[in-house]
């Protein structure tokens, strides 16, 4: 096969900009209205409920906001691969799709920039806009996240040393876990990106792979591999919660030594590995698929 | 050129498709005829590379359509039977897409439209079924590909849209293309594809060029009814009739009475073209 057959940049780019419009026209009245509505809406009923209930005109807050923020962002990803790419198991747009004149791994990179990186930072920018607007305008809201978010980043050395204090200080395995899992998001940025791909393509894969039904369906299907997983790792976790069982009440620095041991210690390491495995795996589903597809 | 070699396929345990071998040379224009479901489709998206070939093989230039090579798929068009809106004008679909296919020409697309008597500003979303085909068969045409697949075009389209889908059909394709037309309303091919292929259940009943057809069989419309006929039907003014030619006198194909003697005559028929 010729190396201009398995990707050339000039043809990409026109196969870009066509994908990028089509996305528009199927998805963009949606994005704008997720990214928009969520944040609007969330400021005018908390300003409705608190007006009713407290007789204050009080925003939300920057945790309620948060909170939106990923509801909103788990909604867009959700959404978004069906609208764009559900209706290439269709006959008509899967027929032309398939004879467009780009190699497979064009439409492969194009369809992986489009669903989880362009939609996302787009909805996020638009949540984001919206919500700096909002508090701009009325301070009882308190900090935009983006704010929010730049002060977490420049405390990041800060929070550790928080977090491992609260550990010393309320020391039992729960909180440990929790700390844990903190430090992890903090000191490791590329896990938010790992998420966000660990969220959108397996729904990306869903709606190449099911004709009908398409997000019920990748949802049955990740709870069912869920479960399969859990099955699996079963086996290989007894060890893990039998210490942490029998660990269960010991003293601070017990519980300390344990996580600075074994899997504990490498809790990040593998974690990363994991979801990037798992991520892979998908990417190589949807190439896959669209190798494979047939009309 | 295309070679199909023992070719077969089956959805499941429904055999469609079964050894079946031709080529397919430059510089025709090839109807692909048959009753419904006897694989019409599925032989058109097997040559595409929409389908997978499961038994025997299809080259075209030596090459697997179903590799799907971006250098194989620029010169090949399929035109579907069935078309979906995009949500754009119709020329801004030919703009965006059109660059993909190295011989697409823009103006001959808007010619091609204006000749159907459709708007190019239009939006497609706006145009009905058989103003939406006429788009498409445009855009096919401008594309000025070798390989030409066209399945059921004439499917909603309009009496006078039937007649200028055949002038632009002869007007805009390469001399060097091997266009392929699938239809079971064979009169709306009449006059533009030669050679013909009959295809039977799992099987080819003829694949022979007007030239061929016409020195084997004879076309008859007087009103004395012949013993030895192939087909006989009746018309306004007298009879339609298929016989052998003997004489070697010529005749005008009738598309129809051949489909219809094809199908009452398979094994003479084939002994015939396959002397």
């Amino acid at each position: 096969m010729k190396a201009n057959d398995i990707f050339n940049f000039r043809r990409f780019g026109k196969y870009f900009a066509s994908d990028l419009r089509t996305c528009w026209v199927n998805y963009g009245l949606s994005l704008l209205t997720i990214s928009t509505i969520f944040p609007i809406g969330t400021y005018f009923l908390t300003n409705t409920f608190n007006l009713v209930l407290n007789s204050t005109w009080d925003g939300p807050d920057i945790g309620l906001r948060s909170f939106i923020f990923i509801v909103a962002t788990i909604c867009m990803v959700v959404t978004m691969p069906v609208k764009c790419y559900g209706k290439i198991t269709e006959k008509q747009y899967g027929s032309f799709f398939l004879t467009l004149p780009a190699s497979r791994l064009e439409k492969f990179v194009s369809m992986f920039l489009m669903t989880c990186i362009i939609a996302p930072v787009l909805g996020f920018a638009l949540h984001l806009g919206t919500d700096a607007i909002i508090c701009a305008l009325d301070h009882t809201c308190g900090r935009n996240l983006v704010t929010g978010a730049m002060e977490l980043i420049r405390n990041m050395g800060e929070m550790k040393e928080l977090t491992l204090n609260f550990v010393d200080e309320s020391i039992t395995i729960e909180n440990a876990a929790l700390a844990q899992d903190l430090i992890r998001q903090i000191s490791s940025p590329w896990l938010y990106a790992d998420e966000i791909f660990g969220i959108t393509l397996p729904f990306l894969l869903g709606a190449l792979y099911f004709k009908r039904g398409k997000t019920v369906k990748t949802i049955l299907a990740i709870f069912a591999f869920s479960m399969a997983t859990s099955i699996i790792m079963t086996p290989y976790m007894e060890t893990w919660a039998a210490e942490m069982v029998s660990n269960a009440n010991a003293d601070t620095n017990t519980i300390l030594q344990m996580f600075n041991n074994g899997i504990f210690k490498n809790l990040v390491l593998i974690d990363t590995i994991s979801d990037t495995v798992v991520n892979l795996a998908l990417m190589a589903g949807i190439w896959f698929r669209i190798k494979t597809l047939k009309h | 050129m295309i070679r199909i070699k023992d070719l077969g396929f089956s959805y499941g345990d429904y055999v469609v498709l079964k050894n079946i071998t031709m080529n397919l040379e430059e510089g025709h224009i090839y109807g692909l005829l048959g009753e419904n479901g006897v694989g019409k489709t599925t032989l058109l998206t097997l040559l595409c590379g929409l389908k997978k070939v499961k038994e025997g093989s299809i080259e075209t230039d030596g090459e697997n359509p179903f590799d799907r090579r971006p250098s194989f798929l620029s010169d090949q068009y399929y035109l579907s039977d069935e078309v979906a809106p995009m949500n754009m004008k119709a020329v801004e679909y030919a703009r965006y897409y059109g660059k993909f296919w190295d011989g697409f020409d823009m103006e001959e697309f808007i010619e091609i439209m204006k000749e159907l008597d459709t708007d190019p500003e239009q939006k497609m979303t706006r145009m009905s079924f058989g103003q939406l085909k006429k788009t498409y068969i445009s855009f096919a045409l401008a594309c000025r590909t070798k390989y030409l697949f066209m399945d059921e075009p004439t499917n909603g389209l309009d009496i006078p849209s039937k007649a200028q889908f055949r002038k632009a059909v002869t007007k805009h394709t390469r001399e060097d293309s091997v266009i392929v037309i699938s239809t079971h309303q064979v009169r709306d091919l009449e006059n533009i594809i030669d050679p013909i292929i009959i295809l039977d259940r799992q099987d080819v009943l003829l694949n022979a060029s007007m030239e061929e057809i016409s020195e084997q069989l004879i076309f008859d419309y007087s009103n004395e009814r012949q013993e030895d006929a192939l087909y006989c039907e009746m018309i306004p003014g007298g009879n339609i009739q298929v016989l052998r030619n003997l004489s070697g006198e010529e005749s005008k194909v009738n598309l129809e009475a051949l489909f219809n003697t094809v199908h009452q005559n398979k094994e003479i028929i084939k002994e015939i073209f396959n002397k």
